[in-house]
């Protein structure tokens, strides 16, 4: 008989703060990750979408019949037969009365891409077979690709069912913020800078495609429905108030998703479609999106047009700042609205701008839904906020640098509260700003066709949305009889390594080996509710949750050893498995003899101590709603970011080349560096998609023409410069008992404004639209040549742009008056 | 998807032969890398595949007696990166070796690029930039064609129905001194926006006695333009500008005009600096 080998005793070293390789990378790395395409139910059947070509139209029949007699069709629907049957939805997230969103377009067409039909058949194939006999009859309508175009009051109206609030025409909700008096700052300021500036549409672009499987059991009448979805309790309740059956009727899990980046955050047609397809049938339905469907019907970076100023004091301080923001948010939008409100509020940092004057119409345009994407709003106002920075800094003959050192908030005492009601509980930007630039030679001579330039943010870890009253997480862990621990959770990974991340806490908290930690797949059957897995809240609220069901589930055990060893909890300590006397880690009781106890031997349990080791906790953040002005502090906490881009622009193609990119972050106490410097990477692969290559490209009908990864121009590895530049200045939170804040967006928010800067320093032409293409860029310089001038902005400056050159001629929001909507009744009179 | 028959020949002939037999329905494969795209997005539903990959002969390259350099239809991108080509044709294994990316270049052939005549595709333009000729084989015999006349408009080519393309001819190596291939796309997959081939010789005393200039991706079909040999590339590139759509103003065009311009420019100027062939 051969002597097991000894287990290793002494205390254990701490795995928070520390690169631990992600759990995460065997399954992806050996492809046995199984994704929502790769499940196969015994008698699983397959649907398909028949999704309009036309961006708007009327519709005048739509016929299923015909695809019922092709071979191998099961069932086939429309949206006319589901009205009164099924009720549709959207009103949750946008405070509206009634749902905008429905399976299938029933009396109008929105937008290319909306779903008219489906077919479910034994195979794919014939799936397909049967959406091409499906008859549609549309009557096509004017497209309406432009939002200023959709804002004319005699456009055609688009939503023509839905009666809004807030909203009229096409336009679909307002939002303003007026803290302080911008009108005072603009009468001290020494120099006010104005520009029009446009956003892209930018995709998700996520590998794995929207899709999903719905598993409907005759028997139980529980709809299991396996999705490729960032939330699984919106997703299960939307669904069920939908099909006007019982939560514990429906059953969400989610297998490995291969990324969202905020376009899965929110339930989808298809998702509605397979399940009652499932229903109907009794049999697994499977539902996987084409790329050219993820493109046209998942949701989109929010395109903007905004009329930005701002006011800025001889000294370079930041005294004002105003703002006309048309909002494009598709035809139709789950979370759209949102978008610009925490966009803009967080997106004034990191400035503590005293006077803010902010308009917004939200509007509707035939486009694809617009949504959330990784930044929420932020890029969009960073990249306006940040030009101006620059171009005010030129006015009076300052340093960009300088300017921003000047006004970034650092003050003497935190928290500290900004005028739009952040509450900054702790900041380092100041430092990531000079590091930054210091990063990559600001003070150094530029070749020519070089530059350099900054933009600094600082964003959101989380959220209370405006109109959901609710920023919470949850984590249950349970200490298995045979020592290793599960962890279950509603937060879908996506790409944030929580079962690396998760872990990591817990095996700090109870001493576990990290190898013995799992994360159980979310299953809104066994995992306590949360919300989902955005706006990069992983690692600070649930994390925090899971730091809290941790100590929870210590104080369990150390009150089981206590009991066995005779001594007060306050005596012990943890590590390597064990339970043991401060002081003596060579000794103590293994982790499983414990869990075991507290299951099988109840008798030896201190009196009164309730059975198993199983615990629950919940973290909901102290944040604020948002007030009538638009002020409040919507996030608990606020990341740092410090760009600073040095470009290289080809006089003779147009390519702008970022040779060398810093970036420095304030992500408080790190979990995991190497998982967060992924995250930046990744992040700024999304941001400099949006800032050089990344549009949806419509024609005059509102089609898409850049609906697949050969057209549409997403970033590549050799795309990305050496990203060697990254460093983390932590400011640990002091909201968050770890000290963590949000990662996955920071890399993103600055990038297009960093760049161009840059390429005006390089070139001295403004970018007032993204992305800045080779096209663009060439055909600027050449009208820069040819006009012999310093400076030039595109497209304002080019003999053929048709909008508003200056600000004399811009436009003025589409306004109802100011509404009270402030129903605190005793104050009136 | 749609169903389809998978036809197998053995030769060339018995390819034609199945071609004329299954008739429109009937479309030839090598390395179905456009043509299985569009199969699987529906946009092209054939009755019958032929394909070419059992027929000896149609891969590889060989030289003739007279220098010509003969690659077979069916020679894959991946075959022609691995050759070792002497003097200019070896710009073939440099184009084929950096264009799409490493699965399109293993499976897709240097036919099935000419056959697909795409504006955008590379090799369509290299071969009208160094005067290839194209072999054809089909019921009535065998017939050859030049490149240029090959390529019709954007996707058509001067092939019949029951013909088969076999090979690429590059002429032999005397007829040029230096071949240069400049091309620009957004990201190093992506088709090219605008392509330029200079193909040089020179005379006595190594001044340049011809000079070739096509410019591809901005047009239907690759344009072989009128230059002075002496010129400079500069001289050349503002020449070929001016001659692409010179009245259009819209962005897209002038953009393209501005490609032309530099992509011309620079290929000239590479091939002046170029040592002369082996």
């Amino acid at each position: 008989m051969t002597e097991a080998p000894a287990r290793p005793t002494g205390t254990a070293p701490r795995l928070v703060g520390t690169s631990v390789p992600r759990k995460e990378d065997l399954a992806l790395l050996t492809g046995t990750a199984r994704f929502v395409d790769d499940l196969r139910l015994p008698g699983m059947v397959h649907a398909r979408i028949l999704r309009s070509d036309v961006a708007h139209a009327r519709v005048r029949s739509i016929d299923t019949a015909p695809a019922l007699e092709v071979p191998g069709v099961l069932d086939a629907l429309a949206g006319a037969e589901l009205v009164g049957k099924v009720k549709p939805w959207g009103d949750l997230m946008q405070d509206l009365l009634v749902g905008d969103h429905f399976p299938f377009a029933t009396d109008k067409v929105l937008y290319q891409g909306q779903e008219l039909a489906a077919v479910v058949a034994e195979t794919r194939y014939q799936a397909w077979d049967g959406c091409e006999a499906v008859r549609v009859d549309l009557e096509e309508l004017p497209a309406l690709v432009d939002p200023e175009a959709a804002l004319a009051p005699d456009a055609p109206l688009i939503q023509e069912q839905i009666v809004y609030e807030f909203g009229e025409g096409n336009v679909f909700d307002r939002y303003k913020i007026r803290v302080g008096d911008f009108a005072a700052a603009e009468a001290d300021a020494a120099v006010v800078v104005r520009q029009r500036f446009a956003t892209n549409k930018q995709a998700g672009a996520a590998l794995d495609p929207h899709g999903c499987v719905a598993d409907y059991d005759s028997f139980t009448g529980v709809l299991t429905l396996y999705s490729s979805t960032q939330s699984i309790y919106m997703v299960r309740d939307v669904l069920a108030d939908v099909l006007q059956i019982p939560r514990t009727k429906i059953r969400v899990i989610v297998p490995a998703v291969g990324a969202g980046f905020g376009s899965k955050a929110q339930i989808f047609g298809h998702e509605v479609i397979a399940a009652l397809f499932s229903m109907r049938l009794g049999r697994p339905v499977k539902l996987t999106l084409s790329r050219a469907d993820v493109f046209r019907a998942g949701t989109t970076r929010n395109a903007q047009v905004r009329y930005a100023e701002l006011a800025m004091a001889a000294d370079g301080e930041i005294i004002g700042y105003r703002d006309y923001i048309v909002h494009n948010t598709g035809a139709m939008s789950v979370w759209g609205n949102q978008v610009v409100h925490i966009g803009t509020n967080v997106g004034m940092l990191p400035y503590a701008i005293p006077n803010i004057h902010v308009d917004s119409d939200i509007v509707h345009t035939t486009t694809a839904p617009g949504g959330p994407l990784r930044g929420f709003g932020i890029p969009q106002t960073i990249w306006a906020k940040e030009q101006l920075v620059d171009m005010a800094a030129r006015e009076l003959g300052l340093d960009p640098l300088a300017v921003r050192e000047r006004n970034v908030i650092d003050p003497d005492e935190f928290p500290f509260r900004t005028p739009m009601g952040h509450v900054i509980d702790s900041t380092s930007i100041k430092q990531c700003l000079l590091a930054s630039a210091d990063a990559i030679g600001w003070d150094t001579p530029r070749a020519p066709y070089e530059g350099k330039g900054l933009a600094v943010s600082m964003k959101y870890t989380s959220a209370r949305h405006p109109s959901l009253d609710t920023d919470l997480s949850a984590v249950r862990l349970r200490l298995e009889t045979d020592g290793t621990v599960t962890i279950y959770s509603s937060d879908v990974s996506h790409g944030q390594s929580h079962a690396t991340m998760l872990a990591q806490i817990v095996a700090d908290g109870i001493g576990v080996g990290i190898e013995k930690i799992t994360l159980a797949p979310p299953d809104s059957m066994t995992a306590p509710f949360g919300l989902g897995t955005y706006a990069s809240r992983g690692a600070a609220v649930l994390g925090t949750a899971c730091r809290l069901a941790t100590e929870r589930l210590r104080d369990k055990i150390l009150a089981i050893a206590a009991h066995v060893l005779e001594v007060g909890p306050e005596d012990l300590d943890t590590g390597r498995d064990r339970v043991f006397v401060k002081g003596l880690p060579d000794s103590g009781i293994y982790l499983e003899i414990i869990a075991a106890t507290a299951a099988y031997r109840t008798h030896q349990l201190p009196p009164g101590f309730e059975p198993t080791l199983e615990t629950v906790a919940t973290y909901d953040t102290p944040t604020e709603r948002e007030g009538s002005d638009g002020s409040g502090n919507l996030s608990v906490t606020y990341s740092g970011a410090a760009h600073a881009a040095h470009v290289r622009v080809d006089p003779d193609t147009g390519r702008v080349t970022v040779v060398d990119y810093a970036m420095v972050h304030d992500t408080g106490t790190v979990i995991n560096p190497l998982v967060v410097e992924g995250q930046h990477h990744g992040g700024f692969a999304m941001g400099l998609g949006m800032a050089l290559s990344e549009d949806y490209v419509y024609d005059a009908q509102g089609r898409q023409l850049n609906a697949s990864f050969k057209d549409y121009l997403a970033v590549t590895a050799p795309d990305v410069p050496e990203l060697t530049k990254t460093a983390e200045i932590p400011a640990p939170s002091t909201m968050i008992p770890g000290g963590q804040k949000g990662a996955g967006e920071s890399g993103t928010g600055p990038v297009p404004a960093a760049i161009g800067n840059a390429v005006f320093d390089a070139t001295g032409i403004r970018f007032t639209v993204l992305p800045i293409t080779p096209q663009r860029m060439l055909v600027a310089l050449r009208e820069k040549e040819r006009q012999g001038v310093e400076t030039l902005r595109y497209p304002d400056d080019m003999p053929d742009f048709t909008g508003p050159r200056w600000h004399a001629d811009w436009p003025s929001p589409v306004s109802v008056g100011d509404l009270d909507l402030d129903f605190d009744w005793e104050d009136d009179d | 998807m749609r169903p389809f028959t998978w036809l197998a020949p053995d030769t060339t002939a018995e390819a034609v032969a199945l071609l004329r037999e299954h008739g429109t329905g009937a479309r030839v494969i090598a390395g179905g890398q456009s043509l299985l795209l569009a199969m699987k997005e529906r946009t092209a539903g054939p009755s019958h595949l032929v394909s070419l990959a059992g027929i000896t002969g149609l891969a590889g390259a060989t030289t003739e007696p007279d220098g010509a350099l003969v690659v077979g239809a069916a020679t894959t991108y991946a075959a022609l990166t691995r050759a070792a080509l002497p003097g200019w044709h070896g710009v073939l294994s440099d184009v084929a070796g950096d264009l799409a990316d490493r699965p399109v270049r293993n499976r897709g052939t240097i036919g099935g690029a000419l056959c697909a005549a795409d504006p955008r595709f590379d090799v369509p333009a290299l071969a009208v930039g160094v005067d290839a000729v194209l072999r054809i084989s089909g019921a009535a015999g065998d017939r050859t064609l030049p490149a240029a006349e090959f390529l019709r408009g954007n996707g058509i080519t001067a092939i019949g129905q029951d013909e088969i393309l076999t090979a690429v001819v590059l002429p032999p190596l005397p007829t040029w001194d230096a071949v240069v291939f400049e091309k620009f796309r957004h990201r190093v997959f992506d088709a090219a926006i605008v392509s330029a081939t200079c193909a040089l010789r020179r005379g006595a005393g190594g001044t340049p006695a011809a000079v070739r200039v096509t410019v591809a991706g901005a047009t239907a079909t690759p344009v072989v333009l009128d230059v002075d040999a002496a010129a400079t590339g500069a001289d050349t590139g503002d020449v070929a500008a001016a001659s692409f759509h010179p009245d259009a103003t819209d962005e897209p065009t002038r953009y393209r005009r501005e490609l032309v311009r530099t992509l011309v420019r620079r290929s000239v100027d590479r091939a002046h600096s170029q040592q002369g062939s082996a």
